[in-house]
């Protein structure tokens, strides 16, 4: 078959261009980004993963396999389609000229060192370098695969990696189609999630994850767990749907007992702010639910990680207001939404309601009028007791008066109040809201022009 | 019928070309760019030209990708701390969650539009639109945090008036099936809600890209994926009544997600099965669409009987005695109309 051949000399053509690179990694990058560029190829996942490491071809993909997919030549060619391609890339020079015996005969023929005048057709080429890829995307998916610890891979995956000398965590999201709202740009539950999840991560991979959800094992010791008392957020932009966002999380002390965790989230193509965010952690003593200080043995594991960076400045952190504080002179309205109820699926493994899905619930209550025209600018969430599976909730929202008129023009603020029926508070939140960002701003033109229900 | 929200089916919006016409974009762009690494070429390549739709970074990045054949579609995942629930496994919302990804990324690799009806040219022109009939989902072993589950999809022809998704799960690590699932769509016309045969026209855009011979998920025979649910009339073991739809529950077109159905009808478990059995199977029938303001009950019936020992596919449960099984109907609480029918298979726990 004319992609047999093809291929054959395609193959041998950059088996010249490998042996003249300067270094075999440079040859495995540049290998790589010329055959392996495409959609959901696993290197080009490599390349996507660190600025710093150009690509990681995995040791034993083996083009073997590529050359060998289509049918042998008709004898035309002397021309063997078994080419044994081995692009050790790390440190060994690439060499496609290995054991098959056969290859000497092949060798003379490539002497040309442009091949684009032996090509009866450019599109044959393509659609054989394409085949190349395909067939090596099926190579990397049958690789012997153990993403079991997550250092060892580059982030492929999204496992996320330690940088700045320990003292940061970032990890990468692609936005997935069901963490899109109903306006079709990540909710801002998902956006938390994505902390919640880094923060784990960071904390596994520093090797402190102890029993349990983030606990360090000198707290485990102790039945100490984390509870969030506080988060504050300040959101720039919202993703889309595919959209690759990377998330910094890092750690630093608040007062004595407390702990500080913060975010930077970006979008990774432009690098451009999406959020900012910090939250107080304090320690819990799970059996007895009471409030401890934080014992040594435990600040020495978590002090060498503390960096006093912060993502969200004194300053900025001081302009919101806080939870609970009227409006004055201005009317308000008040909207509620009764009869919450945690599902299985908001349980984290203590069975508690995860804290992400408290920012639903509060929004819940919030006037459709304003979910509609504004996006959430920016957050602030007092904690003040968890509840469970047999939980009762209801949601208040309390809007400042000149803003629920529809009034698309300016901001609005909004105070929340989560609270059990039989009336203890759970959380109480402020929000602010800006009028939306005109539709078609980054959305990738994935969505046809018209909004159905907008 | 449920409205077919949010997977999208395999359906060309242009012809057999489109794929070729994709591949061979792709092909000319690495081609063009072999000095950069990866990250730059991407970049450089989208400022420096060319159609703007067509690859975007996500695309590039998107960890999925059509099987050589075209037929098919595989993406890998990796499961998150949040999609985890109390068994320190992933929930079967996530999963369900992932299946839908899974479908949408399909769609959109062959090009197709994903504006949430899933329609080519000629469905549109003719205010036609996919609603989902069953879904059925079987899981052998659920992924942990970290875990990495790879997806297979699929999609063909299913009788005269209807399609098939189908899905294989499997855990990345050793490549073994880890679960399956098919879900079965119907098309029908967005204005008078009737049912509408597939006709030839659309029936060459969509199937082009799906196998020609029949490729099923579950091809044993007697499989669960085909059992009938009954009406169930007497009164239900067990229940929860009041259930209300969050505005995250909704889809871009404001009807709950296909998803969420699945979490109402484990409300009303008990919570000895929840704590000592896992989740085999479930089956849903949708019947109606719910929106926002409706309030629902979720209801389950224990079923007995020859059903237990009558599963006789290769991946279940292999002893009868560790399975219960229920039937489960979700309603609206004002009227008492039937939402949806399911059946759950639960295994127990081997704690």
């Amino acid at each position: 078959m004319e992609n047999g051949r093809l291929l054959s000399l395609v193959v041998l053509n950059f088996e010249q261009f490998w042996t003249q690179s300067r270094s075999s990694v440079m040859a495995g990058s540049l290998a790589a980004s010329a055959f392996f560029h495409g959609p959901g190829s696993s290197p080009a996942a490599s390349a996507r993963s660190s600025k710093n490491t150009t690509g990681e071809l995995p040791e034993n993909l083996s083009v073997r396999g590529i050359v060998a997919k289509p049918n042998p030549p008709p004898g035309a060619m002397q021309v063997k389609a078994q080419a044994q391609a081995l692009p050790k890339v790390n440190g060994t020079k690439v060499n496609l000229k290995t054991t098959s015996p056969d290859k000497e005969d092949i060798i003379p023929y490539s002497a040309p060192k442009t091949f684009y005048n032996q090509l009866p057709d450019w599109s044959m080429l393509l659609a054989a370098v394409t085949t190349i890829f395909l067939a090596a995307e099926k190579q990397w998916t049958l690789l012997d695969w153990k993403p079991k610890k997550p250092d060892m891979l580059v982030d492929t995956f999204g496992f996320g990696r330690i940088i700045q000398d320990g003292l940061v965590f970032r990890q990468n999201f692609l936005i997935r189609s069901y963490e899109i709202g109903a306006d079709r740009t990540a909710s801002i539950e998902t956006l938390m999630n994505h902390l919640q999840e880094t923060a784990l991560n960071h904390v596994k991979t520093a090797g402190l994850l102890g029993d349990g959800f983030g606990a360090t094992p000198e707290m485990s010791k102790r039945n100490l767990i984390w509870v969030v008392s506080k988060i504050q957020l300040l959101v720039e932009r919202y993703p889309s749907w595919g959209d690759m966002v990377q998330v910094d999380t890092w750690v630093a002390a608040a007062g004595k007992n407390g702990m500080r965790r913060d975010w930077h989230v970006r979008d990774y193509n432009s690098g451009q702010t999406i959020l900012r965010a910090t939250s107080v952690w304090v320690m819990m003593n799970k059996n007895t639910r009471r409030l401890s200080k934080m014992p040594d043995e435990v600040r020495a594991e978590i002090g060498p990680y503390f960096n006093g960076h912060s993502a969200i400045t004194e300053e900025q952190g001081e302009k919101l207001p806080k939870p609970g504080s009227t409006f004055d002179g201005t009317d308000t309205k008040q909207f509620t939404r009764k009869g919450l109820t945690p599902k299985w699926s908001d349980l984290d493994v203590n069975q508690h309601v995860n804290n992400v899905k408290y920012i639903g619930w509060i929004l819940e209550s919030a006037p459709i009028s304003i979910l509609e025209k504004h996006e959430l600018a920016s957050m602030t969430l007092d904690y003040r007791k968890e509840c469970g599976r047999d939980s009762v909730l209801q949601s208040l929202t309390t809007v400042s008066g000149e803003c629920v008129d529809g009034n698309t023009e300016s901001s609005i603020q909004c105070d929340h109040l989560l609270q059990l029926e039989s009336g203890a508070d759970i959380v109480k939140a402020h929000t602010e809201w800006r009028p939306k960002r005109a539709q078609g701003e980054g959305n990738m033109g994935f969505f046809p022009a018209e909004t159905r229900q907008l | 019928m449920l409205r077919c929200h949010t997977p999208p089916q395999c359906r060309p919006a242009v012809g057999a070309g489109a794929v070729l016409m994709r591949r061979r974009e792709m092909a000319a762009r690495c081609c063009a760019a072999p000095r950069v690494s990866g990250v730059e070429a991407a970049s450089a390549v989208e400022g420096g030209g060319g159609e703007k739709r067509t690859t975007t970074m996500a695309e590039r990045l998107r960890m999925g990708s059509l099987l050589e054949d075209g037929l098919s579609y595989k993406e890998s995942f990796i499961v998150r701390c949040y999609e985890v629930g109390i068994n320190k496994t992933a929930t079967v919302e996530t999963i369900a969650n992932l299946l839908q990804e899974v479908g949408c990324n399909h769609a959109q690799s062959v090009g197709f539009s994903t504006d949430g009806f899933a329609t080519t040219t000629t469905m549109r022109k003719l205010g036609l639109i996919w609603v989902t009939n069953r879904m059925h989902i079987e899981i052998y072993k659920y992924p942990a945090w970290g875990d990495v589950v790879e997806i297979e999809t699929w999609c063909q022809e299913d009788g005269r008036i209807g399609t098939r998704r189908d899905w294989i799960l499997k855990d990345l690590a050793n490549g073994e099936v880890i679960g399956r699932a098919t879900s079965k769509w119907v098309m029908m016309n967005q204005n008078t809600r009737r049912l509408q045969r597939v006709s030839d026209e659309v029936r060459d855009e969509v199937f082009v890209h799906c196998p020609k011979t029949p490729r099923l998920a579950f091809p044993e025979e007697n499989n669960g994926s085909l059992k009938k649910i009954p009406i169930l009339t007497d009164p239900a073991q067990h229940s929860r009544l009041g259930l209300v739809p969050r505005r995250a529950d909704l889809d871009m077109n404001q009807h709950v997600n296909n998803v969420t159905y699945i979490g109402w009808v484990l409300e009303s478990i008990p919570q000895d099965i929840i704590d000592s059995h896992e989740l085999q199977t479930i089956t849903l029938d949708y019947r109606r669409e719910c929106q926002h303001d409706d309030i629902v009950d979720s209801l389950t019936y224990i079923e007995e009987g020859e059903e237990k020992s009558s599963n006789g596919s290769a991946f279940a449960a292999p002893h009868p005695e560790e399975q219960r099984q229920f039937l489960h109907c979700l309603r609206f609480a004002g009227n008492g109309d039937e939402i949806n029918r399911g059946r759950t298979v639960w295994r127990k726990l081997a704690r």
